[in-house]
């Protein structure tokens, strides 16, 4: 299992989300963060943000389901056709066990 | 060391920090945050109960707010950063605690961690947690 972690504009949260189930994804999580980047955050006239707000989507998925979920968000949290700073990152790691707490079961 | 995290009910907060601290691990991070799950209410029979159901004020509300099948739930996300040996034991815990037995109880994922440093001493690994 995988989980994904996904940092993205939080206009975008919805059509994501949208997106997701209709891909048969319905599990998600969401977090409200604030961060900045590479481009160490954004000057407006003389006055410097770092602390920009963002949305992060926390899911768990089972390994084969990954690049499709990637693919998902990546399309869809894009600006422009090129994309723009700010867009997001995407973060995987692995996830050893899950457990459902309703039936106390050692699955996803 | 594995890192605990796990989406309960809000209302279960309180006494999962009560069954674990008296277990003897008292540590975790806690935020607010909302999800959905892989069960959501079927928006067809929903409608057509709306529509055809004989149904009183409360029930027509009741129904009619969760017609929306993207919605998503305020939850509470904690995660606990715990030493191998004591991963079974506490996912036990919190399952023994959250379970009511239908859906939206939550879930928990264990994930490895690398190292852990407390920021104070410097100290690593399983001296800092």
């Amino acid at each position: 299992m995988k989980m994904i972690r996904a940092i993205v504009r939080p206009e975008k949260t919805s059509v994501i989300l949208g997106e997701l189930l209709d891909a048969g994804f319905p599990a998600a999580t969401k977090i409200d963060v604030v961060g900045r980047g590479k481009q160490r955050g954004i000057k407006i006239g003389n006055v410097h943000y770092d602390e920009l707000p963002k949305a992060m989507l926390m899911m768990v998925v089972n390994d084969e389901d990954k690049d499709d979920v990637i693919k998902i968000i990546m399309k869809n949290a894009k600006t422009g056709s090129e994309g723009s700073f700010g867009d997001g990152k995407i973060f995987i790691t692995t996830v050893e066990d899950a457990y459902t707490i309703s039936s106390g079961e050692n699955i996803l | 060391m594995k890192e605990i995290i796990s989406v309960i009910r809000i209302n279960k907060m309180n006494e999962t920090k009560k069954v674990l601290s008296e277990a003897g691990y008292p540590s975790m991070t806690a935020k607010k945050v909302s999800g959905r799950g892989k069960k959501m209410s079927n928006v067809e029979v929903l409608s057509n109960l709306i529509d055809n159901g004989d149904l009183n004020t409360f029930e027509h509300q009741v129904v009619e707010s969760i017609t929306e099948k993207d919605r998503m739930l305020p939850k509470i996300m904690f995660t606990m950063v715990v030493a191998d040996e004591d991963v079974k034991n506490i996912v036990d815990l919190i399952i023994e605690t959250n379970q009511t037995g239908s859906m939206g109880d939550g879930k928990i994922f264990v994930c490895d961690v690398e190292d852990a440093i407390r920021v104070r001493t410097s100290e690593h690994e399983l001296n800092a947690i």
